[in-house]
């Protein structure tokens, strides 16, 4: 179950990033976190290259410690929470 | 033989790919749920939304107990209005609203303009008018973004095709009319002076010396495509008469003057390249003009109220012949009106209430 919860994790986050950018471009919105608003004003690539970069690693972390069951709970948790953002991300975009 | 010795603890029961595959399915699925309930908890919570309703000739837009709404526009496929300081687009097609400014940055706004396809506004971070910038949404990409960065308001926006054009401090300090070509944001300068611009096409008016009365003493017109310049004397008007409002569409000018003495007031419709002029309409039965007209090819609309403050009436005549007709009848006071191709809005205030209707006018 852990593999399929991280597969998750990494689709939505590429989902995330996709749905973020378009959101900018259309104007509307402004991104609030200040780090990623930083690389979002630095380039597609450094972008795309931290975001999935720094989302990885903490897959690969958890997989790595898949013997504990803290790790299941925190891939719950977190695909959890990142498929509730992108749901909200996808119907403000889709009601434009 | 014994049995090989297994590491201490380890009696974790095997969970068969199936499960663990509709285990992590419903946590997927159950955030997608809390997600989607934020959405429609925080969009039902939302209080610029007003009341629309489909009428058999158009829209009703009604706000009720809130800021009243203003800055009314029309163009194209959309209608805009102001709610406070928010800046409200209806797609005339489908009804649906969309909340185009202030941004996230600004605070205050300036009466939007409407052409076919984009809508033009101000912005500004703090209430005075030193900072703004000007914003265009564009309804065929469905983007808004920042179209330049003003001096001081001087005047509001106004928009035509890829056009629009506003009064502003140019960068020595002096007022200035500038034209700007949407699509690629490039300043033209129309004209060094102090105007209230409005834009139709290739064509820029504004009213400059104004009369003893309160009339301008004459119109400028300048052809932002050839850079001409020429003036017109406005014609058959009222003596004592002060301008109430303008607008222009391809080859003719069409205004509002009241004369506070008698109570007359006239809509008069003049040609910029030969001057003749036509008077739309003449009110001095007991009522009179609340709002500036509106001109879209033919078709001339604009509100009077009747005597004794007991309604209004949206009127509308086609130029080049035929009488005047009555778009509507209303029970509240028409602050503005709007035509566009067959379409005319309206907005009307009564009481507490706001309302902004649309029509067909009729052929």
């Amino acid at each position: 179950m852990l593999l399929w919860l991280l597969v998750e994790l990494c689709v939505l986050n590429v989902a995330d990033l996709l749905l973020t950018r378009y959101s900018l471009w259309l104007g509307f919105a402004r991104e609030s976190n200040g780090v990623m608003d930083y690389f979002f004003r630095s380039g597609t690539v450094p972008t795309v290259a931290f975001k999935i970069g720094i989302v990885t690693v903490g897959a690969l972390l958890l997989w790595r410690l898949r013997h504990y069951s803290t790790a299941l709970i925190a891939a719950a948790l977190l695909a959890g929470v990142f498929s509730a953002v992108v749901a909200y991300q996808a119907l403000w975009v889709l009601s434009f | 033989m014994a049995a090989p010795l297994t590491s201490a603890g380890s009696t974790r029961p095997h969970v068969s790919e199936a499960r663990a595959l509709l285990l992590s399915a419903l946590v997927l699925l159950a955030g997608i749920a809390l997600g989607a309930a934020g959405f429609f908890v925080e969009r039902g919570m939302s209080t610029w939304r007003p009341e629309i309703t489909r009428t058999a000739s158009g829209w009703l837009v009604v706000q009720t107990q809130r800021t009243p709404l203003g800055a009314l526009a029309l163009g194209g496929d959309s209608l805009v209005w102001a709610n406070g300081p928010l800046i409200v687009r209806m797609d005339l097609r489908s009804g649906r609203l969309k909340l185009l400014g202030p941004g996230p940055l600004a605070r205050s706004t300036w009466d939007p303009a409407v052409s076919q396809r984009y809508v033009v506004w101000f912005e500004a971070g703090a209430a005075s008018a030193g900072e703004a910038s000007a914003w265009v949404y564009d309804s065929a990409t469905r983007r808004r973004r920042q179209l330049a960065t003003l001096g001081d308001v001087l005047s509001l926006p106004s928009a035509s095709g890829r056009r629009a054009a506003w009064c502003t401090t140019l960068s020595d300090g002096a007022p200035g009319i500038v034209a700007v070509d949407i699509p690629t944001g490039e300043q033209t300068s129309v004209a060094p002076e102090y105007g209230i611009p409005v834009i139709d096409g290739d064509l820029v008016t504004w009213p400059t010396r104004t009369g003893s009365a309160g009339m301008p003493a004459a119109w400028a017109l300048v052809d932002v495509s050839g850079g001409r310049r020429w003036s017109i004397v406005p014609a058959a008007t009222l003596p004592n008469a002060r301008l109430l409002g303008y607008d222009l569409s391809g080859r003719t000018l069409v205004w509002a003057e009241t004369d506070p003495a008698s109570g007359r007031g006239r809509v008069v419709a003049e040609n910029v390249d030969d001057g003749a002029a036509d008077v739309v309409a003449e009110v001095n039965d007991g009522s009179s003009l609340t709002a500036a007209p509106s001109i879209d090819g033919d078709l001339v609309v604009w509100a009077e109220e009747r005597a004794a403050a007991t309604g209004s009436r949206v009127m509308g005549r086609r130029l080049g012949g035929g009488p005047s007709f009555i778009v509507r009848d209303v029970a509240g006071r028409v602050l503005s009106t709007a035509a566009g191709g067959n379409t005319v809005a309206w907005l009307m205030q009564r009481g507490q209430t706001s309302t902004i209707e649309t029509a067909q006018a009729p052929r």
